[in-house]
């Protein structure tokens, strides 16, 4: 057992740097994102025969089956899937959830989220998934079979076993129609493909299969040419309902006509009012035993209305039954089956009605209590659950997808939760300050270019403004002593942000890709500050991949979709113009200027300023076709305490600290080679260089840069049979001179120019590197490093873990490249706290940030100084939004949860009765002493 | 359970590609059907890492896995798994007949060390082989806080040297004045004969005791009581 061994050899040279017990859920937060849940795929639904409680179940916009507590919004399950183009079905009374992408159909146990059953279709994708849920009109309880129509050179339909997965029966199609879709009724299996000739639009192509044997029983056409251009002007191809339905619209939307599969007729009507319809939706009950109602909703610029109908089964008419009014604004209606009866419910901005599909009598009204966050929004699609006893809705609850990208659950009119699932979709973010701290900086940046008297005038005056806010926190005195004193988490009672003592509260902008920006409030546990939607601002544009960079007081958001750049105001997410923009003085005098580099046509280039158009100041390719892939700087801001290393016999080992060093990677697919190479890059001068061998280049190869050091890491490629397997990580220190007390070559120098190099060494002031390479079991996808405001704590390095879906800090001394090798530290190395090397580091549970949290599909981390010292602010954003403070030294600046200050005064008060006995006995004493003498 | 999951495995089959299941048995460190649905297994070799779910058997059933070596890893939230190296062959089982067949081996493996240092085999056969990996233990993400407790107070060696030497002071005395007279005078008479044993009386003593310097730290028993074992004179007696 030489691993457990590993393990607990790595677990005792560690100190404890864990998170606190009480600290946990306190300090960190976790939005577990889901993604924008798709229309078609979210329902409420018991996870088992016989429950009491339904759960929402979605497969969202990015792939992600999720279920979720209709009380309180948690989640209780989610599973990422791969492949584009997910489909989510449930049968009543299952026990299990049927997912299709791709190639392959899944089916997950309902309430645990675990595998029930797999089926690959290889090659092949699904393009519809539906439920048998009768057959010949019998339900078959134990487990419904799935039918599954799968695209490609030859479409099949194929009916798959509820229990195992496998096939039963296939039924390929060999015209050449291109398949769109099944679906079920009782007693047969409809199949519906599109025959396109080679002009004019598309006909409906009908084929009845036996669900029993998948024989052809039948097949017909629908001359539907004249309206279906394309895909999207397909409506609605009816799920389970006794009578399946078709529906279709013109490109105009001018006309829907309808069919029920199975018949050959076809019925047409006309949308109620002359405005143009934007768009038609179709919501049908999907129950096999329910009435065979259905509603039509139509949206037009200016309102949405709806038209109810009937199908009359003995007679294969469709008939419409009623309307309901058109209200202005956008709206949306859902469908809810209880027994065989039908409500509809429509979801405004401000009102939830429930109708019966019966008659236009409403049954129930709900004003909904709008809530900030969703007052620019409207709801976009939803389901609902309805209770309804004698003749009344007695209760509704919707789970709603708001405009703005909140998926809300509204209980009788009243927001129960919302979930801000567009933060699914984050691509990059910034740290912002805090209005007050922007105002103070501003003040005393005035003061700064006053001349003296000015500039105390204008403090004095300051310092008389502060003073109204004194009766104030004069008044919250005592409640603050007393939530100290009950040990209550100061934090929680935050409610406005002012009074933030530790620099715990700070902004976090995140721009999405679909172009939505944020702001989020680390400090009150991830709150949404504001949310807007960008595209207002650029109407024209199309947002690709926002990225973004923070000024003091705005956000300068960029995209390739537009020319230039947006300012919006980190307070309210409001847009600004570039001259409501007090520019600041330039930080630098005229002689100096600025090389930027960038990578350009895939070759590192430096310019001076800003300006990339003019002619390169320096040109970085690497070697023998080998291509860049990243780059990897210091921090702008990254201070160091410390310029030298102090080694346990008190000598120094000088860090070679050049502010514009960069960690260029390369790899190179043919010989899965993967290099790194320094870069200065005011001159372009190559610093280092090193290579790896046998890396697998497909996969990420994260880099980070701090300090004096950097580091990143490797999957091996497992091709050409490699001596060791695995994933490496790699720490390179960089000091002036391998020897200590010494400065390199331009230890004597005061001044010294990468640019210019000085004649008396020739060259330019080389590194000396030192490096060790760790295996580590899982792969990392992204790293960073922790930041403090002095830099005087240790740093951390932040590693993504994708396969634990973690994020986990390992300390800085574990990876230190200067750990003996081979042999035992020697005292003074054992002074500095240097252990002896070991090739593989375990990776403590107790260093993961997120604990009991899985975050998943992490693609960036970022951190930042706090006010204290000892913590460091850290934020993840991707797929879900995490985020949390460390303290890598621990939290030598801030009493924590475990100063007892009970305790403490109580030690004092026994100290001062312990004084009131022992002061007249030593008085005595010191009398009778005296007379002694 | 098992018989359920080698039917499932059974449902793919492909020629060239093996199949084989990873199985989670219940031991004392994991019961595995606590798990969370998050829980999933990795086989890794070159490129992207195959995937395997959790099963509702407590399995990850991997299919059209190519020959090659690869590392497999179980993830977890809450428990630690041993990594294990599976090797997937083609080989001939009747030697000269040309017919092939995948084979499948699977050994303990040790990260930091060479792929060829295996560990014990974990297993070998053909298609659908069932492979058990082992948890380790159980992962504790959080730090315990010192807190504070009078019996930890109490365990201290100083805070027990401390209450000991408090006994001799105050108690000796009160123990020499409750002695009957004859033993008295014996014991008095032996601390007479004692090269370094101090004389005066008790009561004195005590009230000459330095209770300030006590309470710096200085144990001086010696000038306080005259039972006790030689020690050398206080300094405030002059």
């Amino acid at each position: 057992m030489r691993f457990h061994a590993l393990a607990l050899a790595a677990c005792l040279v560690l100190p404890g740097l864990a998170i606190f017990e009480d600290d946990a859920y306190h300090v960190d937060y976790h939005h577990a994102l889901v993604g924008l849940p798709k229309h078609d795929t979210t329902f409420f639904q018991q996870p088992y025969a016989g429950s009491k409680a339904s759960l929402l179940y979605t497969l969202s916009q990015k792939q992600v089956i999720a279920a979720v507590n209709p009380k309180d919004g948690a989640l209780v399950w989610r599973q990422r899937l791969s492949g584009q183009r997910g489909m989510l079905r449930a049968g009543e009374e299952q026990d299990t959830v049927v997912s299709a992408t791709g190639d392959s159909i899944t089916a997950w146990s309902a309430s645990d989220g675990r595998l029930a059953w797999e089926a690959r279709m290889n090659g092949a994708t699904v393009e519809d998934l539906e439920i048998l849920e009768q057959e010949d009109g019998i339900t078959n309880v134990d487990s419904k079979d799935a039918i599954i129509l799968l695209g490609g050179g030859s479409p099949s339909v194929r009916r798959l076993d509820g229990k195992t997965g496998r096939v039963k029966w296939v039924y390929t199609d060999t015209s050449g129609d291109i398949p769109f879709q099944v679906s079920t009724s009782p007693t047969t299996v409809y199949y519906i493909s599109l025959h396109t000739p080679i002009l004019g639009g598309s006909k409906l192509k009908v084929t009845s299969l036996s669900p029993i044997t998948g024989k052809k029983l039948d097949q017909y056409t629908l001359s539907s040419e004249g309206e279906i251009q394309s895909r999207e002007h397909i409506l609605f191809a009816g799920a389970n309902t006794a009578a399946p339905l078709l529906a279709w619209t013109d490109k105009s939307n001018k006309v829907l006509k309808v069919n029920i599969i199975g018949t050959k007729g076809v019925s047409t009507f006309a949308p109620p009012s002359t405005d143009v319809v934007e768009k038609i939706i179709l919501h049908a009950p999907n129950r096999v035993n329910s009435l065979a109602h259905f509603l039509v909703e139509y949206q037009t610029t200016a309102g949405h209305s709806a038209e109810i109908y009937h199908v009359d089964l003995k007679k294969n008419t469709i008939s419409k039954a009623y309307s309901l009014p058109e209200l202005g604004g956008k709206g949306t209606f859902t469908t809810t089956t209880s027994d065989a009866n039908v409500y509809f419910t429509r979801i405004t901005k401000d009102e939830l009605t429930v109708v019966s599909s019966a008659s236009h009598g409403i049954l129930g009204r709900w004003p909904i209590k709008g809530l900030p966050s969703l007052a620019a929004a409207h709801p976009v699609h939803g389901v609902s659950e309805v209770v309804v006893k004698s003749g009344s809705a007695s209760a509704v609850r919707s789970a709603v997808l708001f405009s703005n990208g909140q998926w809300v659950l509204v209980r009788n009119g009243e927001v129960a939760w919302q979930r801000p699932e567009f933060l699914s979709d984050t691509v990059s973010a910034v740290w912002a300050e805090l209005p007050e701290e922007e105002a103070l900086a501003h003040e005393l940046e005035v003061e700064g270019h006053q001349n003296v008297f000015a500039a105390y005038i204008h403090r004095v005056k300051r310092h008389v403004r502060d003073l109204e806010h004194f009766p104030a926190w004069l008044q919250n005195i005592p409640n603050q002593i007393l939530s100290n004193l009950l040990g209550k988490s100061q934090e929680n009672a935050i409610g406005d942000i002012q009074h933030d003592t530790f620099g715990f509260h700070k902004l976090v902008v995140v721009a999405t890709e679909p172009g939505r920006l944020a702001a989020l409030d680390v400090g009150s546990r991830g709150k949404l500050l504001w949310n807007i939607d960008l595209q207002q601002y650029a109407p024209e544009a199309t947002f690709v991949r926002p990225s973004l960079k923070a000024s003091r007081g705005y956000v300068e958001v960029k995209d390739e979709g537009f020319e230039g750049s947006l300012l919006v105001n980190t307070t309210t997410g409001g847009l600004l113009s570039p001259k409501d923009i007090d520019l600041q003085p330039p930080v630098t005098s005229d002689a100096q200027t600025f090389v930027a580099f960038d990578l350009v046509d895939g070759e590192l280039k430096g310019f001076f300023g800003t300006d990339y158009s003019s002619d390169p100041v320096w040109t970085f390719n690497p070697p023998d076709g080998e291509k860049i892939v990243n780059f990897a700087s210091r921090p702008v801001k990254d201070p160091v305490a410390s310029i030298g290393k102090v080694l346990g016999d008190r000598r120094v080992l000088y860090k070679y600290l050049n502010p514009n060093l960069v960690l260029v990677t390369a790899v190179l697919k043919s010989t899965h080679t993967a290099s790194f190479y320094l870069l200065d890059s005011a001159s372009g001068e190559l610093l280092h260089a090193i290579s790896h061998h046998d890396v697998d280049v497909s996969r990420p190869i994260p880099s980070t840069f701090s300090e004096n050091w950097f580091s990143y890491s490797l999957t091996i490629d497992s091709t050409s049979d490699p001596a060791s397997r695995g994933y490496q990580l790699v720490v390179a220190e960089l000091f002036e001179s391998d020897i200590p007390d010494d400065r390199g070559p331009l230890g004597a120098s005061s001044n010294s120019s990468t640019l210019q190099p000085s004649s008396a060494t020739g060259d330019v002031a080389k590194p000396y590197v030192l490096s060790q390479t760790y295996q580590i079991a899982e792969e990392i996808s992204h790293m960073t490093v922790t930041q403090t405001k002095q830099g005087i704590t240790s740093r951390e390095l932040l590693v993504t873990l994708p396969s634990s879906n973690a994020i986990v800090g390992i300390p800085r001394h574990i990876i230190d490249p200067r750990r003996p090798v081979g042999r035992d530290p020697t005292t003074s190395e054992a002074t500095e706290g240097l252990t002896k090397y070991t090739p593989f580091i375990f990776i403590d549970p107790k260093w993961h940030l997120n604990h009991k949290y899985e975050v998943i599909g992490i693609k960036g981390v970022i951190t930042s100084e706090s006010g204290l010292e000892s913590t460091s602010l850290v934020f993840a954003y991707g797929q879900d939004i995490f985020g949390t403070r460390v303290a890598p030294s621990f939290a030598f600046d801030v009493l924590g949860k475990g100063f007892n200050k009970v305790q403490m005064l109580l030690t004092v008060a026994a100290l001062f009765v312990g004084v009131l006995f022992v002061a007249p006995l030593v008085g005595r004493k010191q009398i009778n002493s005296l007379w002694t003498m | 359970m098992r018989a359920s999951h080698l039917s499932l495995a059974g449902l793919v089959s492909i020629a060239s590609a093996a199949r084989f299941v990873l199985h989670i048995p219940t031991t004392q460190v994991v019961n595995p059907s606590t798990l969370t649905a998050s829980t999933h297994a990795t086989l890794q070799s070159s490129g992207p890492p195959l995937i395997a779910h959790l099963t509702r058997s407590n399995t990850f059933n991997f299919y059209n896995v190519t020959p090659g070596s690869y590392f497999a890893a179980v993830h977890c939230r809450d428990v630690a798994f041993e990594p294990i190296r599976i090797d997937v062959s083609l080989e001939e089982i009747v030697e000269g007949s040309g017919e092939k067949k995948e084979m499948i081996r699977a050994w303990q493996t040790f990260i930091g060390n060479e792929w060829e240092n295996k560990g014990e085999s974990r297993g070998e056969g053909g298609n659908g082989l069932v492979v058990e990996v082992k948890a380790i233990g159980q992962k504790y993400f959080f730090q315990e806080r010192s807190g504070f407790s009078p019996l930890s107070f109490l365990k201290n060696p100083m805070i027990l040297m401390a209450l000991f030497s408090m006994v001799l002071i105050f108690g000796m005395p009160y123990l020499m004045e409750n002695m009957d007279p004859e033993t008295k005078a014996e014991f008095e008479e032996m601390q007479k004969k004692s090269p370094l044993g101090g004389g005066g009386n008790p009561a004195a003593q005590i009230q000459n005791f330095d209770l300030a310097s006590w309470m710096a730290g200085k144990t001086d028993q010696g000038s306080s009581s005259r039972g006790q074992s030689p020690a050398p004179q206080s300094k405030k007696r002059g």
